[in-house]
């Protein structure tokens, strides 16, 4: 026996209807929100008459606030179409299905738009009209799809439920008899959580992307952290590790209670190793490692720098650290050859030059401070020249090394503050 | 209508693909600087600057395994031969790391030395530190260096402790010790650049680096550009060895 739930109102929650549906049966097939169906073979203890199980299923859908209709039939085709077409409950008896469906209009059925245009055309309006045909005369036009629909017109659908699985959430908890103070406790707790998640991750063969932790304390109040490694892992031990350095950097306030993990899973990725390609660093321990440096990344102190593209000097951004995967069949690239860098100093320390003929002759600034022996420039640079044009002057100094500081240095004259700086110290 | 003939493919037999396939193999290990191969103890192959002549005095590069130093005053191309160093690693594919406690790494300059920027980790100090650098923001670095060498995921780990000697000589004096014990079973080379001396491991390598007159590109005047840097690097303790290098500046 089958049943068919329908709200012709929007529904509170989308899965409202499904939720109605399960408490009673776990073989619920639901593709869309509504109509779901329901296999109802085996409730007979419970509700002796099919009007008791339908009333049942009303009064449940009432009690959610769902304004539904409901249909109890022997066959799905004819339950989930007078549940859509007839408010309130509807019961029929076994063997009356094609008399009940008869009078109903033929796009309840959910034909394909071909069919339907196609019946218009001949002139069949109703359920009846088409259940009417002979099925050898439809054979011979529509070929096997023709007997097929006949018999769904005439409720004698062979078609079975195929259930819609539950969606997955991948959680655990653990209540604890006496509450725990500290991290040592946990990090025992946190494996009997952990395993049994990435235990059911594993089976579906999935990892997870991130990771909620809860931790309930004795005050009442939630804890809670969500964690996201630098890629998907599904080993218990580093999640353990991650959240275990993450509640050492954000402890909870209060003795633990409870304990709650919940993974956003993601499928787990392949990778084809490569016999040939330098082995690439396992992402288990590159976040494992990121996460022991977490003063610094929360900081935004750490990442791999990025060129922005600008000619402004000194600008840069940082990124999150995830060296990519090499790229298959990369030829090695010859690096430029050994260069010059600049010690920046940041933010550019302020100094004091003197100019001989236009050109600096002594430099003097916090750690900087001697007589130039040979100088390069003025190199005119500036980063938005359609706005401020050209307001910076560069020169490369040379300091005497009999002065306080030796070395070669990058000043520049900021020309819409008329101040001298240093940049930097050319190593 | 006549079919028109497809060309005849011959296909190498497993014998000969797999004479092709250990010829191959064999010819990336005897290459000195191809990438390991997967379980292949990378320790035995050194990590070069790209400089030659320093490559050379080192033997083929700074050892892994080790804890190694370049250390000379201002301009006398410290960074320069780290950011070459750094090239050659992250260029293989490798990963390496920067610990800048007194944030003074310039990524253009890191760039322009060839650094793949992406499988550089940057770990740089708190804002200002280039100016005055606090006792605990260094601490604070060594600690993390010392995290990045135990990984092992990384080839190099740099320290960059120029400019600050005052504050490194209040560190205590077991850090080097510990940072060396850290590494000695891994592949990670662990290399400090320094003002002066500082330590260096058992089997790390000592280059100091001593500068010499810059370059010029032409006599003073307006057009006139810094070619190069121009240094002497020492290397070796019980018989020092020397060798003059060039970084250009154009």
């Amino acid at each position: 026996m089958f049943g068919g739930l329908h709200s012709p109102r929007p529904l509170p929650e989308e899965d409202a209807l499904v939720a109605v549906a399960r408490a009673f049966t776990p073989r619920v097939e639901a593709p869309s929100p509504t109509p779901v169906l329901l296999d109802l073979s085996g409730l007979g203890r419970r509700w002796p008459t099919p009007e008791a199980l339908g009333r049942a299923l009303l009064a449940a859908a009432a009690a959610r606030a769902i304004e539904a209709q409901a249909a109890v039939a022997f066959s799905r085709a004819t339950a989930l179409v007078l549940a859509q077409a007839c408010p309130g409950l509807t019961v029929v008896p076994a063997g009356k299905e094609a008399e009940a469906l008869a009078p109903l209009p033929l796009d309840l059925l959910g034909l394909q738009t071909e069919w339907r245009e196609l019946f218009r055309r001949w002139g069949l309006r109703t359920i009846g009209d088409l259940a009417r045909l002979p099925p050898v005369s439809l054979a011979e036009r529509l070929g096997p799809d023709g007997p097929r629909l006949a018999r769904l017109a005439r409720g004698e659908d062979e078609s079975l439920l195929v259930p819609t699985p539950l969606p997955e959430r991948f959680e655990t908890t653990l209540e604890l008899d006496w509450p725990v103070d500290g991290l040592e406790p946990l990090a025992f707790l946190l494996r009997r959580v952990l395993e049994p998640l990435c235990a059911a991750l594993a089976a579906r063969g999935a990892k997870a992307a991130s990771l909620a932790v809860e931790l309930g304390l004795v005050d009442g109040s939630v804890h809670a952290r969500a964690l996201r490694a630098a890629a998907p892992s599904g080993e218990a031990r580093t999640w353990r590790t991650l959240v275990l350095l993450d509640l050492e950097a954000h402890p909870p306030r209060d003795a633990i209670a409870r304990v709650t993990t919940r993974a956003v899973p993601t499928p787990s990725r392949t990778t084809q190793f490569s016999l040939l390609d330098p082995a690439q660093p396992s992402p288990e321990r590159l976040a494992e490692t990121l996460a022991r440096l977490h003063a610094w990344t929360e900081a935004g102190r750490a990442g791999s720098p990025q060129l922005v593209d600008t000619h402004h000097p000194g600008v840069f951004a940082v990124s999150t650290f995830a060296p990519p995967p090499l790229p298959r069949g990369r030829r090695e690239e010859a690096t430029p050859g050994p260069r010059v860098a600049l010690r920046a100093f940041r933010p550019p320390r302020l100094a004091h030059v003197v100019l001989k003929n236009g050109v600096p002759a002594f430099v003097s600034a916090p750690g900087v401070r001697g007589a130039v022996a040979a100088s390069a420039g003025p190199w005119r640079a500036s980063g938005g020249w359609w706005d401020v044009a050209w307001s910076r002057e560069e020169w490369d100094v040379a300091l005497r090394p009999d002065g306080q500081s030796e070395g070669v240095f990058r000043i520049f004259l900021d020309r819409l503050r008329e101040e001298w700086f240093v940049e930097g110290e050319i190593d | 209508m006549s079919a028109v003939p497809l060309p005849a493919v011959t296909l190498p037999s497993p014998a000969e693909r797999k004479r092709a396939l250990e010829d191959l193999l064999r010819t990336r290990r005897l290459q000195a600087d191809a990438p390991p191969l997967r379980g292949e103890d990378r320790r035995l192959r050194p990590l070069a600057t790209g400089i030659a002549g320093v490559d050379a005095l080192l033997g083929g590069g700074f050892p892994r395994g080790a804890l190694s130093e370049i250390h000379g005053p201002a301009s006398s191309g410290r960074t320069g031969a780290l950011l070459g160093l750094l090239a050659q690693t992250t260029r293989r594919g490798a990963l390496g790391a920067l610990v800048d406690p007194s944030d003074r790494l310039d990524p253009a300059s890191a760039a322009a030395a060839g650094v793949d920027l992406a499988r550089l980790l940057w770990l740089r100090g708190p804002r200002g530190a280039s100016e005055e650098l606090a006792p605990k923001a260094l601490a604070d670095a060594m600690a993390a260096a010392a995290t990045l060498a135990s990984s092992g995921l990384f080839d190099v780990v740099a320290v960059d402790l120029a400019g600050a000697s005052r504050e490194r000589r209040r560190l205590p004096p077991a850090t080097w010790t510990r940072l060396q014990r850290l590494v000695e079973s891994g592949p990670t080379a662990v290399v400090l650049v320094a003002d002066e001396h500082v330590a260096c491991g058992p089997g790390g390598a000592l280059l100091a680096l001593e500068p010499a007159a810059p370059r010029w590109s032409g006599p003073p005047g307006p057009a006139r550009l810094l070619a190069a840097l121009a240094a002497r690097a020492h290397a070796g303790r019980h018989a020092p060895r020397s060798v003059d290098f060039t970084l250009a500046a154009l």
